[in-house]
């Protein structure tokens, strides 16, 4: 029995000591094989397949990667003023993270009695800096709420009056890294709404970049930005420096500058011009001009209007905007979402640069092109005679001219002179419409001109393709198209053309940006004039020019422009647009005639009537381009051309004496008048009303154009004058030197003008004599140019 | 104390003298060694920062692991026989010592737990889980090695409460019933602290020992199918664990929140590659990294070791687990089987789930990894086990030459 108790409970004892082993070999099997397997495989995943994200993660958290902005380059007009410039400003951030812990730190070391930062707390700081940056304090406390973050901007770009503040206040009360500066720039245009479409502006982008939005802030963005520059160094969680620091740095490349062709002083001789015409002639819907050199294609001005403000593009300034905001915001009928949309409209409108952006039908501005195409193709000579007699008959259309009563017969010369359409279709017709059309592509009216300007509109699709042009029924196409009327191009297509038709054919591609130059002043690219084709030749062109001196100067419908002395050719225009009643009033004007320096194209969009169909403004304007744009234009071409320089040419008529009447005992006005109507100029001396002296005395005979001296009540001088020496001077400079001295000059010798070639060679009164101030001198001059080729 | 002759000694104290495992003393040694050492770079950043000395914990952390390889030599010199008679008592000693953690300025609370008993003297502070883990392995073991020796007491079957006491012996309820009041004691206990770990640790190892003795693989079932579905309620029902379940998955969502710890260990191993950034090369250790000379060591080891120096310490781990339970499949008797038994499972057990929570493939919970994690006592008692199985496996018999 106890044997076999015993035996039972080996067995029992063997099975268990079995089961045991079986057990530790399944526990040895799991803990030590089973459970390793998803140890390595989730390794793996990490490690090996996911490696490139996590080391990314962590490479952003650990290292501190600080943008070194790169100025923005400088932009400057031609003479080296600044157009647009940046600065540095600062942005004021906070870091709420660390202005937590700078307070727990403190509140720690209070408590352990040790030495702490009392301001380091939450409202020290946001009282502070509400002060200074003029914040909401509960703002900027709510902005502290954000403990998990160490970067939040509390203001962005402030001038130095208040980031000098914020930084003494910082080092006062030791609270970085919780409040620091961040250097940033902003973009100052100190002409502010001087070439404004043309300059653009920078402005935050959709992808939080701060970059050009329009105009060559934004055609040039690329050269402007430069590349901004890095610092990366490693830190530790706290943001401090790791121990173990490493730093990198990635030089910032600063922004190009860029030299333009635009010259700040002509444009704003043409900004006066346009914003003097719009008041004047009450337009609408703004205008625009051009300047430009002829013979390279080189911008001197560009402007358009409404204007803008560059330092605030989205603040309103144009009167007429400014208008018609406010007549917005008046009519009860529209909520605040209506004003927004005006608004932007407002904006998209100040915003765009009509010279490029918009197109317009030319109008009769466009027949210097068709003239210049007709004779350079022989199919008109100045001796052929047109017959206007209204009207005439295209297809079955009748088409007027200006004046209903017809012109008669005409020269070539003077059918440009009376801008007569009759005359012009007879001149297309002559040309053929294939050959029309031919000029049309040469002249480069059918593709863009290149100019290197943001946005320049297309006209494809706003001119008839060749085949429409070309066929049967393309004949009352050609007819309009010879008049420049029913087809758009824009203004930089139709200045760019004429400077072709006037340079002596050649077709130039128009520029603004002269040169690119680096941070150090190194040129990095210059534009050179690029002549895209000859269109006409020499002599064609010489011949145009001439007949387009006569529209102004010999009295064609541009006479308003004409100024004495510098030979302004040009054409007038009157196009009509989509909108009826509405009618841009246009000048395209060039000088001088012989040699163009500058070509002008200035134009007015829809001058106001004095009532709806009436031709004439409520100010007696008669609504046309020879009557509202041409006296502008001429004005402003003689301003451009004594700003540079041009010497001035005179006609032995324009020469020609006058006699001075008596003035004295008239009043001030009656005066002025008397004396403009003999095409005298004058000055007054003195502050009274009533003239009682003048220089010359009544009856004296000086050329037309002299200044008269009227003394109002103040004394008229008596003491003698002496004679200057002007042997060898030009006209010009002879004049000066003789109108300095108080004298008057009449010139003789010459039978044309009197240009920069015609010197003088003796003088009536010999140079050093005393005589009465307001004596004429005679001096006689010589072409000196002809002289020369006689001695060859 | 004049040592005896050999001749002198009883079959017992032979044995007790024989040669130690030499594979599993040198694993334990290179691993600790190499612990130390990671320690030493883990901690580098926190030490400067904290104690302006880079090699502080380092210090420290290296007389702990020399102390604790010495306890762990005398330990084996012990005839673990000694340690039937003992595990009572470390029991009693943990459960009096998890009572005086909850008494205030005895317990140290630290994030919102008491788990730790502050230092006296030259006692260090210690968590008594670790004795409590010590103690179940040891009692459980010396009361397992016996089962197959105990009687089936003699009950009246006439009575009802006879017939189901023989039932409840029929179907093995009766002899659980002690461990199981010793497990609901403990996990009682650690409720209070509160210790979610050590209460895995030590289920984990109770099970392991009660299932190695040969328990009723019912029971298991039972058991494992419960707890499943305990666990599955949990997850599915209370917020705080749905919450905690959807930070596990998704650890991006919450960056600098309740997903910081996940995320800045991905980092870290991430950032590791295949090569690693090279010894003491650690970025995240930058106290980016939390715990990171504790819990969070083996990603620290990740990032500078990379996959390859990772595996391998993996590897190290595996064999000594696989050695482990070797001496244990040869040990000389039950007990001796069951204590390896207990002692590995702990150690791997222990290293699966530390790994596991550092890689995101569990939630996080804190638990430190055996010989890596900063800390002294859990190092000496860690390395005490060790002398346990190395006192075991010097009583293998040596293999019979055939």
């Amino acid at each position: 029995m106890a044997e076999k108790t015993g035996k039972s409970a080996q067995t029992a004892r063997q099975k268990s000591n079995r089961i045991l082993l079986i057990r530790t070999i399944v526990l040895m099997a799991i803990f030590g094989i089973v459970t390793f397997i998803p140890l390595f495989w989730k390794l793996w995943q990490i490690q090996i397949v996911n490696h490139d994200k996590y080391e990314k993660l962590a490479i952003d958290q650990q290292t501190r990667d600080l943008t070194v902005s790169a100025a923005r380059g400088t932009i400057y007009d031609d003479r080296g003023n600044l157009l647009a410039i940046s600065s540095t400003v600062q942005n004021v951030v906070i870091s709420p993270k660390d202005i937590a812990a700078g307070e727990k730190d403190a509140e720690e070391k209070k408590e352990a009695g040790k030495k702490y930062n009392e301001h380091m707390n939450r409202d020290f700081i946001a009282s502070g800096l509400a002060d200074i940056l003029g914040l909401n304090k509960d703002d900027i406390l709510k902005k502290m709420d954000q403990t998990g973050y160490q970067y939040v901007v509390l203001a962005e770009r402030v001038e130095d009056d208040i980031s000098t503040k914020v930084r003494k206040f910082m080092s006062d009360n030791d609270l970085y890294p919780g409040v620091y500066l961040e250097p940033t720039t902003k973009r100052y245009y100190p002409y502010s709404s001087l070439a404004a479409q043309v300059i653009g502006w920078v402005g935050w982008a959709d992808d939080g970049t701060f970059k050009g939005a329009y105009g060559i802030e934004a055609k040039y963005e690329s050269d402007l930005a430069g590349k901004p520059g890095r610092v990366i160094s490693a830190k530790n969680a706290s943001g401090t420096e790791m121990l173990s620091s490493y730093e990198n740095y990635i030089d910032a490349v600063q922004g190009y500058s860029l030299h333009l062709t635009l010259d700040a002083t002509i444009q704003s001789y043409a900004e006066r011009v346009l914003s003097e015409g719009i008041t004047r002639y009450q337009v609408r819907n703004g205008g625009f001009c051009i300047v430009m050199n002829p013979k390279t294609g080189a911008i001197y001005a560009m402007a358009s209007d409404p204007a803008y403000d560059l330092n605030n593009p989205r603040g309103i300034s144009d009167p007429v905007l400014t208008q018609y905001l406010q007549r917005v915001q008046a009519d009860p009928a529209n909520n605040e979402a209506a004003y927004q949309k005006a608004l932007q409209t407002a904006q998209y409108s100040q915003w765009r640069n009509k010279t490029l952006n918009d197109t317009y039908e030319p109008g009769s501005t466009f027949k210097c092109v068709v003239l210049a195409a007709a004779l350079e193709e022989g199919a008109v000579s100045e001796s052929d005679h047109f017959y206007c007699s209204g009207a005439v008959k295209v297809a079955d259309r009748l088409i007027h001219c200006s004046k209903r009563t017809g012109h008669g017969d005409q020269t070539l010369r003077q059918a440009a002179m009376n801008s007569c359409n009759p005359a012009f279709i007879a001149i297309g017709q002559r040309l053929g419409a294939e050959k029309f059309y031919q000029y049309l592509q040469n002249f480069g009216l059918l593709t863009k001109t290149g100019i290197d300007l943001q946005g320049e509109a297309s006209n494809q699709g706003l001119v008839w393709d060749k085949e429409t042009f070309t066929s049967e029924n393309g004949i009352t196409s050609l007819a309009t198209a010879s008049f420049g009327q029913r087809f758009q191009i824009t203004p930089i297509q139709l200045i760019t053309a004429v400077s072709a038709v006037v340079n002596g054919g050649h077709l130039m591609q128009p520029y603004v940006v002269q040169s690119v130059t680096d941070s150090d002043g190194n040129t990095v690219r210059t534009t050179q004039p690029t002549e895209v084709r000859q269109v006409i030749s020499e002599a064609t062109s010489e011949e145009t020019r001439s007949i387009l001196e006569s529209v102004v100067g010999d009295g064609g419908t541009g006479k308003n422009a004409y100024m004495a002395g510098y030979r302004i050719g040009g054409k007038t225009g009157t196009s009509e647009t989509l909108v009826k009643g509405q009618n841009i009033v246009s000048f395209m004007g060039f000088a001088p005639a012989d040699d163009p320096q500058v070509i002008v194209l200035l134009a007015y969009d829809s001058p106001t009537p004095s009532a709806p169909g009436s031709s004439i403004t409520s100010d007696g304007y008669y609504i046309s381009g020879g009557n509202m744009a041409a006296p502008m234009a001429g004005e402003l071409i003689a301003n451009i051309l004594d700003y540079l320089g041009v010497q001035k040419q005179y006609s032995a008529q324009e020469m020609a004496d006058v006699l001075v009447p008596n003035l004295v005992g008239l009043s001030s006005a009656d005066a002025q008048s008397n004396l403009k109507s003999k095409g005298l100029t004058y000055r007054t001396v003195g502050e009274g009303t009533q003239v009682t002296g003048q220089i010359p005395a009544q009856g004296a005979s000086i050329p037309n154009g002299s200044q008269v001296v009227l003394y109002l009540g103040a004394e008229v001088p008596t003491a003698q004058v002496e004679v200057p020496d002007i042997s060898g001077c030009t006209l010009d400079s002879a004049q000066s030197a003789i109108s300095n001295a108080g004298l008057y000059l009449r010139a003789t010798g010459v039978s044309g003008y009197y240009s920069s070639s015609t010197v003088a060679i003796s003088q009536s009164v010999t140079a050093g004599t005393m005589v009465d101030p307001g004596t004429v001198v005679e001096v006689k001059f010589v072409d000196t140019h002809i002289q020369d080729y006689a001695e060859n | 104390m004049a040592t005896k002759a050999k001749r002198d000694l009883t079959v017992e104290e032979q044995l007790a003298r024989g040669p130690l495992d030499l594979p599993f003393l040198m694993l334990v040694v290179l691993l600790t060694g190499i612990g130390v050492i990671m320690v030493f770079s883990a901690s580098y950043a926190s030490a400067y920062y904290e104690e302006n000395n880079p090699a502080a914990y380092f210090i420290r952390q290296a007389i702990f692991a020399v102390m604790g390889l010495a306890v762990m030599y005398c330990i084996s010199k012990i005839n673990y026989q000694t340690f039937r008679w003992l595990g009572v008592f470390v029991l009693i000693l943990a459960v009096v010592l998890m009572l005086l953690v909850l008494v205030p300025h005895i317990g140290v609370k630290r994030n919102g737990a008491q788990r730790w008993i502050r230092s006296f003297g030259p006692i260090p502070q210690f968590q008594p889980s670790e004795i409590a883990k010590l103690g179940v392995i040891l009692y459980f073991s010396a009361r397992l090695s016996k089962r197959s020796n105990q009687k089936a007491p003699k009950r009246d079957v006439r009575t009802l409460s006879g017939r189901l006491c023989n039932f409840a012996d029929h179907i093995g309820l009766t002899e659980l019933l002690p461990y199981i009041g010793v497990l609901l004691a403990i996990v009682a206990l650690l409720s209070r602290e509160p210790h979610m770990s050590a209460t895995i640790l030590i289920l984990g190892v109770g099970a392991a020992l009660l299932f190695a003795a040969g328990v009723n693989m019912g029971w298991f079932i039972c058991g494992g199918v419960s707890a499943a579905a305990a666990l599955g309620f949990i997850m599915l029902n209370t917020h705080y664990m749905t919450n905690r379940l959807q930070m596990w998955q998704h650890p991006e969502s919450d960056p600098r929140g309740k997903g910081y710890q996940a995320l800045q260990s991905l980092y870290a191993i991430g950032s590791g590659g295949l090569l690693g950034l090279g010894f003491g090369q650690s970025r995240q250790k930058f106290m980016f990294l939390p715990e990171e000379h504790n819990d969070f060591i083996f990603s620290v080891i990740c990032e500078e070791l990379g996959y390859v120096g990772a595996g391998l310490i993996l590897l190290l781990f595996a064999l000594l687990v696989l050695r482990g339970y070797w001496l244990a499949l040869h040990a000389r008797d039950r007990f001796g089987a069951l204590l390896i038994v207990g002692i590995t499972t702990l150690l791997a057990f222990q290293v699966f789930l530390n790994i596991g929570v550092v890689t995101n493939l569990f939630p996080v919970t804190g638990i430190s990894l055996p010989f890596f994690s900063y800390g002294g006592s859990a190092l000496m008692i860690q390395l005490a086990e060790m002398g346990v199985v190395l006192s075991v496996s010097r009583q293998i018999p040596a293999p019979r030459a055939n």
